[in-house]
């Protein structure tokens, strides 16, 4: 990426500067990304370059709401034909308001460069990387079958407002992940491992034979491995599902576009006490390497941390330019866009709950019986009726004090604030943000990192 | 070839460029249009389009022996410096990686006439228009409800044309609309002093249907209502009974693996000739359906989409397949290629950042002789309506499925009783012979059929999967 995504800088400028004629304020996201994709399995080696893809997308404030155009290119006639397209909306606007909250004019440029950038690499290598990964989980009996994926991406983005905020970033991201497969008279199980970080080859340390085996074993206990229980019952998160509650119930519900719209349970809750004393939640962009991290969002403010719970207390709430208007505090560094075709939101970065001072142990001496959720998988929320769903891989039975049986995967279903309210521990483990990719609503998929502590607590569990 | 609309013939532009390329080689062209409206309750917050996407890919098959490296690479760089460079890269790909086919066949220039309805004509030509009328007939459709409400959505619409060249003189092109829904309807208020309920709903399809809206106002404002007094479903094994609305959610992501080329070719899927269901079960892929978001005059190599049973009489048949995928499975293409990527199925648009792979277009599960809802409500005498799931994830290696009810009902005495809410509902789509599924224990199906998205079902009851709530595990205990 030498001739780089600023050389367009004065085109946009110059559009921006039209667009500046027909409304109070005008900005532009102009992006560039690059990288590959290496995915080995037992059967074919498929590589992928990232398209070679770069546009631009331009928002302008039309007397009443928000009108946006974008073009899949930086070439004069594709920015011209963007800003064209909001020209004729701006023109049909009817005068208004002036449009909510403080415009960003931020100016800064972070170019993160990774300590071992993966296209240094090259394609040879990193297919070598999935190889070796493969073999490693294909060497252990009942894996028929294993598929392990190298990806690594190179992103730019320019933000520009008419206000004067200027803000430029280059972000990579490196991912790694193996899929083993278990076999055995019809039935199969699989399993997964993944690594993901902002930065190069460095994300992929710990990714070793060790780990990629014991994963593997994991895919062939499955196939053995019980029913999981059912019914409301005592339930640990490991941390990688602890911090996809917090995304699913804190994260998402404390989305403040939902809070404009009436569209979250936890609006009443905000300053009240929700949770135990050992309960901290935070979303925070700011987090080194972080998978979600950004170095601005999408209208021009830097990377933050927010707490959302602090010591059981609802505290804080994620916001835009328009629902900090609305709620009298300031943006939080959370719009952020899929891409430039897509639309800006409130979005999440890296949400986390923190350490607190319970061992394994103690949590699983304290829940006496119950399951242990591990491996997450998915998760989804429930804004408005305060609900979560999260779902992982498997899990262990815990009896009379003691983990025991290992059991298949497994859905768990509840309301955020019993959730809550029932959390008897959390645990002292150290931070591990695992990779993510997050949806609003159905769609609009971006990466986000997620982590914390073991959790007790209690829900519903099924078999899913 | 399948409207009045005369779709932009790109990728055939760039196959001139690349007749010195050795060959094989495809390119796949789109151009798309994007318009959308976001709503805050009643009011407009953002409106966006036009969305230009102008891109294309150019895959490149390279013989290794009993091998192909294919290369593919996508660019929205229509130069020709842009043109050279991801021929380039392409090839630089293609070196690499390798598919275990030898010479593969791409289609021959032979190119189907006509074809299913896939334009939405008014709008196509007036699409801002088209979807101020669609906002103003949602939000009137909401007059006159006390307490209901829409508290956020989006109406998206995709004009898109589609172009297929190769190196064989194929020169194919169609368009096609999209129209990507979400609304989230709020109950609230009353007496009672309950909290607000909502339910929340999405849709794909291929016209803007604001004619329907009241009706379907309707039942969206009672299962939001609903939502606010349902109970915790039972746990157990009891029947359920899945409109189409909740089964598109499932049985086309796992049915389009299992009896798939993908799984085929690594040993992951159902075989041929398995059991999978009872006698009386025929399911068929079906690409030739009109208005349908799967279907299309050809798939995403050019080889013309057609019917064909993936189910006939209870047993799996050969599995769907694109052009590599058949090579090395020693079949030809069922016209199934699709460009798509884990989180987006069926992507409205951007199908050129992906190269093909094998994918069902439309799963058809016939109606069968179990009458219309209320008559299969009466015959389950006790069990459980699924309205909706929260997201049922669909585990293709595995085959199952789970999710928590975000709305249902329970069914007493063969009639639709209580709400429920809560709790977590999965099992198996399909499995090997013997295996308990929703196939193996299909007890009835309604003999009505509707499309949603990918599927065209009637409401389906099933006497296989668990459910894991909080009330008591015998349906009629407490009744």
């Amino acid at each position: 990426m030498s001739a780089g995504l600023r050389d367009h800088e004065a085109d946009l400028q110059r559009a921006l500067r039209r667009l500046e004629r027909a409304t109070p304020f005008a900005e532009v996201m102009a992006e560039r990304s690059l990288g590959e994709s290496v995915q080995s399995d037992s059967k074919s080696l498929t590589v992928h370059k990232s398209p070679r893809v770069a546009g631009a997308i331009f928002r302008a404030w039309a007397g009443n709401q928000w009108a946006e155009a974008a073009a899949s290119g930086l070439d004069s006639a594709s920015i011209a034909a963007a800003v064209d397209g909001l020209e004729t909306r701006l023109a049909s606007a009817t005068r208004g308001s002036p449009p909510p909250g403080e415009s960003s004019t931020t100016v800064g440029a972070v170019e993160a460069a990774p300590a071992r950038p993966l296209r240094d690499w090259g394609t040879e290598r990193c297919v070598e990387w999935t190889k070796e990964v493969m073999r490693w989980a294909m060497a252990v009996p009942d894996v028929r079958f294993c598929q392990s994926a190298l990806i690594w991406s190179e992103d730019e983005r320019h933000y520009l407002n008419t206000a004067g905020s200027n803000c430029f970033q280059r972000s990579s991201r490196a991912y790694g992940v193996v899929v083993p497969v278990a076999a055995e008279n019809g039935k199969s199980e699989f399993n997964a491992e993944s690594v993901g970080s902002q930065g190069g080859a460095e994300a992929l340390n710990g990714f070793d034979e060790s780990l990629v085996t014991r994963t593997a074993e994991l895919a062939r206990q499955l196939l053995r491995a019980g029913k999981p229980p059912s019914g409301r019952m005592n339930v640990i998160l490991d941390p990688g599902t602890s911090g996809t509650f917090a995304h699913e119930s804190f994260g998402h519900g404390t989305e403040a576009d939902q809070f404009l719209r009436d569209r979250t349970y936890l609006k009443p809750l905000l300053g009240q006490v929700v949770g135990p004393e050992s309960l901290t939640i935070v979303d925070d962009g700011s987090v080194p390497g972080g998978w979600g991290s950004i170095a601005f969002d999408d209208e021009g403010h830097p990377g933050h941390r927010t707490l959302l719970i602090d010591h059981g207390r609802f505290v804080g709430a994620l916001h835009d330019r328009e629902t900090a208007a609305a709620f009298g505090t300031k943006p939080t560094a959370n719009t952020r866009r899929s891409d430039f075709l897509s639309r800006a939101f409130v979005r999440m970065t890296n949400t986390i709950v923190e350490a607190s001072d319970w061992n394994l142990d103690e949590l699983v001496t304290e829940a006496g019986d119950g399951v242990i959720l591990e491996r997450w998988q998915s998760g989804m929320e429930d804004p408005l009726g305060g609900r979560m769903q999260l779902k992982v891989r498997l899990g262990h039975r815990i009896e009379h004090g003691k983990i025991t049986d290992l059991v298949g995967p497994m859905a768990l279903s509840g309301s955020v604030v019993e959730f809550l309210r029932d959390i008897r521990g959390v645990g002292n483990d150290r931070l591990e943000l695992s990779p993510g990719m997050c949806g609003k609503g159905h769609g609009d998929y971006l990466p986000v990192g997620g982590g914390g502590a073991y959790l007790l607590s209690r829900a519903v569990v099924g078999a899913s | 070839m399948t409207s009045a609309v005369n779709p932009d013939r790109l990728a055939a532009r760039l196959g001139d460029r690349l007749r010195a390329t050795p060959g094989p080689w495809e390119v796949y062209a789109e151009r798309a249009r994007r318009y959308e409206l976001h709503f805050n309750g009643t009011s407009i917050e953002l409106a966006r389009g036009p969305i230009i996407v102008e891109g294309y890919g150019i895959r490149l098959f390279r013989p290794k022996g009993k091998e192909t490296g294919v290369g593919y690479q996508a660019s929205t760089d229509l130069t020709d410096d842009g043109v050279r460079a991801t021929i380039g890269d392409a090839e630089e790909v293609s070196r690499v990686s390798r598919f275990p086919a030898e010479d593969p066949h791409l289609p021959d220039p032979k190119t189907p006439s006509g074809g299913p309805e896939l334009v939405d004509r008014a709008l196509w030509s007036e699409p801002v228009r088209s979807l101020d009328d669609f906002a103003s007939k949602l939000f009137a459709s909401f007059e006159g409800r006390p307490g209901v409400v829409p508290s956020f959505g989006s109406a998206k619409a995709t004009l898109a044309e589609i172009s297929i060249a190769n190196s064989l003189g194929l020169d194919a092109a169609f368009a096609h609309s999209i129209v990507e829904t979400e609304i989230g309807v709020k109950s609230f208020g009353g007496p009672e002093g309950r909290p607000p309920g909502e339910y929340w709903v999405t849709g794909t399809s291929r016209r803007l249907e604001a004619d329907r809206l009241p009706a379907l106002v309707d039942d969206w404002a009672r299962y939001a209502t609903d939502a606010r007094a349902a109970a915790s479903p039972p746990t157990g094994q009891v029947p359920v009974i899945l409109p189409p609305e909740v089964s598109e959610g499932f049985i086309p992501a796992v049915l389009g693996f299992k009896l798939g080329a993908v799984a085929a070719l690594r040993e992951l899927a159902i075989p041929a000739g398995t059991r999978v269901g009872g006698d009386d079960l025929t399911v068929r892929d079906d690409g030739t359906l009109d208005w349908a978001v799967g279907s299309a005059p050809i798939d995403d190599e050019g080889t013309p989409r057609v019917a064909r049973p993936v189910v006939v009489d209870g047993r799996a048949e050969a599995p769907l397949s694109d052009v590599l995928h058949a090579r090395a499975l020693e079949s030809t293409s069922t016209g199934n290629a699709a460009r798509a990527d884990r989180f987006t199925p069926s992507p409205a648009w951007g199908r050129f950042h992906h190269a093909p792979s094998p994918r069902l277009s439309t799963a058809v599960i016939p109606p069968g002789d179990g009458g219309s809802d209320a008559e299969l409500i009466e015959q389950v005498e006790d069990g459980i309506w699924v309205q909706q799931i929260g997201w049922a994830q669909p585990d293709v290696i595995t085959g199952r499925f789970g999710g928590e009810i975000r709305i249902g009902y329970r069914i007493r005495h063969g009639k639709l009783a209580e709400p429920v809410r809560g709790g977590v509902v999965g099992g198996a789509v399909i499995g090997a012979e013997g295996t308990p599924s929703l196939f193996s224990g299909l007890s009835a199906r309604g003999s009505k059929s509707r499309l949603v998205s990918g599927l065209s079902t009637p409401t389906l009851v099933v006497e296989t999967l668990s459910v894991s709530g909080e009330a008591s595990p015998t349906p009629t205990a407490s009744s």
